[in-house]
């Protein structure tokens, strides 16, 4: 198992940094929560605001937005690597597998600002993966920033 | 640039203000000790001190101070700095400090209304100094309705009411939409910072003519992704998206209140609602706590955002205050609180954390492009021979006036005009 979860968390994170955007969609489950919190200690995202707290609605709006020319935030379009350590399966069951990895996502916007144009993301992520009839989908993907309560600038491209 | 000598009025003219006041260090340095250091500032809610000792930071412009809840319940605000050798004296956010707050160099610890309850090794300084008169600088403080706000200026400066004027009602309309008449701040908040001047964010909100223009691509996303789901599948945030494409006729209709001291506000025009068993168990909760006719009332204002000038926006409908902290002349944070109604489902609360996700996360669609406009701006503002920048739009359109407040289409820039006719006023008087 905890091969077909490393293949899986790789190609979801391989998926975002080659803009794939509606193959990286096809990975979740219709009814999935794609979540940022501002602190490691939300249970859950109806507790507070959010980074990011996407359904498969707003997760389609905004991967559609930044294949948009006139999306200004993200022009010109942020290119970024994922680099995953430590997987390892916290919890499996009949119905689900979650997983949790160490991610640090490398970001890169040619603003001409010299090196602000450069940023990382870093954290821990937690994909809750569901048994389908095909296969394993995510069902959440949390990411707890180590700096979750801070100040961030302009997020184009999810982590 | 030597604007230190100039007098800050010249910079602002009727229908137009100078680049500079966006771009020069000089004029920051100035606002802090003029605007902020004057006006009255929105710090805390009283839910988020419940006990004697709890705290929170905040700033006042620059400086950061703390608030803190005394042994005898009220709140006082002193400046977050020991007044020995100026060490930093709390350097969490919020926290609990019923002894007093201590500095970690030498111990020296204060209490809440800044008065000095302890120096160490007292016997080096008897006939040399007199802990009375290290205390720390105390903050005018006053509130409305559990809203705490704190002045620089001292006695120097008006009442919190005669502040707030006309604008005290959408602080109101804030408290009275809870069917007990508590509100609660939520535990989280939610924060973005972007490298250009704090003005643009005043400038931005409430600009209703930019959405079509520096948010179609979320308007146009939107729009794709409904008609892929259908229209009466529209989750919230998705339908604020979709509400910054109305055609700017809408906006025209609507009105723009502008007051005294900068303060402004426009209509409502996201429109959104609960689920129908929410609005009805909201409704009949507040129908008991207020009686039918004010009930009706509260429900039917409907107001977009507030910005009471200089430092924070107020949207009552969704419970979320965000307030703005000037950073440097080029630096700017936003944070974000949300609040919940006490008694009311939980549905309005989760209302509110969408809405302010919406309108204060950095990865928000919507908040990543004004961002980078705010930016873009700033570096446009840098050089060429253009120093004046128009803020005429709408000038010759104002629907009514009296000495309360001033009634204007919702498309005009009547709120700019109004923030810097505040801005010279405050950056004008050098005493």
């Amino acid at each position: 198992m905890i091969e077909i979860v490393r293949e899986l968390i790789e190609r979801e994170a391989g998926l975002l940094d080659d803009r794939h955007y509606e193959e990286w969609l096809a990975m979740f489950t219709p009814d999935c929560l794609y979540w940022v919190p501002v602190s490691p200690d939300m249970a859950g995202p109806r507790e507070g605001p959010s980074h990011f707290r996407d359904d498969r609605q707003i997760m389609a709006v905004r991967t559609h937005r930044l294949a948009n020319p006139r999306a200004f935030g993200a022009e010109p379009s942020p290119r970024t690597v994922h680099v995953i350590s430590g997987i390892r399966i916290e919890r499996e069951d009949a119905d689900e597998v979650v997983a949790v990895s160490s991610q640090i996502m490398l970001e890169y916007r040619n603003r001409d600002r010299f090196e602000d144009d450069q940023r990382l993301f870093g954290g821990r992520v937690r994909h809750r993966f569901r048994r389908t009839g095909g296969g394993l989908l995510i069902a959440e993907k949390r990411v707890d920033l180590i700096n979750a309560n801070a100040a961030f600038n302009a997020m184009a491209a999810p982590l | 640039m030597a604007t230190r000598a100039l007098d800050p009025r010249s910079l602002v003219r009727e229908g137009e203000v100078h680049r500079s006041v966006y771009t020069d260090p000089d004029i920051f340095t100035l606002e802090m000790e003029r605007v902020f250091g004057r006006a009255w500032l929105y710090l805390a809610h009283d839910s988020e001190l419940p006990e004697p000792g709890d705290y929170v930071v905040r700033h006042m412009g620059t400086q950061a101070v703390i608030l803190t809840r005394g042994k005898d319940g009220a709140i006082e605000t002193i400046f977050n700095r020991c007044t020995h050798r100026g060490a930093t004296l709390c350097a969490f956010d919020k926290g609990s400090a019923p002894h007093g707050h201590q500095c970690p160099y030498h111990g020296w610890t204060f209490n809440a209304d800044g008065t000095v309850r302890f120096v160490s090794h007292p016997t080096n300084y008897s006939g040399v100094l007199d802990p009375a008169d290290y205390a720390i600088r105390r903050v005018r403080t006053e509130s409305y309705r559990g809203f705490v706000f704190g002045n620089l200026a001292g006695d120097d400066g008006p009442a919190l009411l005669d502040f707030l004027g006309h604008m005290k009602s959408t602080i109101d309309d804030l408290v009275d939409r809870s069917p007990t008449g508590q509100i609660e701040v939520g535990k989280y908040q939610l924060r973005h910072y972007y490298r250009a001047n704090w003005k643009m964010t005043f400038e931005n909100l409430n600009d209703t003519i930019h959405p079509g223009f520096a948010h179609s691509a979320s308007v146009v996303s939107a729009k794709a992704v409904v008609a892929d789901v259908g229209a009466d599948k529209v989750v919230p945030t998705v339908g604020m998206m979709l509400a910054n494409g109305k055609p700017i006729q809408f906006f025209q209709d609507i009105d723009m209140v502008t007051t005294p001291g900068g303060h402004s506000y426009i209509g409502g025009h996201m429109g959104a609602g609960y689920t129908p068993d929410t609005a009805d168990e909201y409704t009949r909760g507040l129908i008991a706590h207020h009686g039918e006719e004010k009930a009706r009332e509260v429900l039917s204002l409907d107001r977009h955002l507030m910005l009471l000038y200089p430092s924070s926006f107020w949207h009552a409908r969704y419970q979320t205050i965000r307030i703005m902290r000037p950073v440097r002349h080029d630096l700017t944070e936003m944070i974000g609180f949300t609040f919940r109604l006490v008694g009311a489902p939980e549905e309005t609360h989760v209302n509110a954390i969408e809405y302010c996700t919406g309108a204060n996360s950095a990865a928000s669609p919507v908040i990543a492009d004004d961002l980078e406009i705010y930016e873009r701006c700033l570096l446009g503002n840098q050089y060429g021979p253009r120093e004046w920048i128009p803020m005429s739009r709408g000038i010759r359109e104002d629907r009514a006036r009296d000495n309360a407040l001033t009634r204007s289409p919702a498309t005009s820039e009547a709120f700019i005009r109004n923030q810097f006719a505040a801005w010279s006023d405050y950056m004008g008087r050098a005493t």
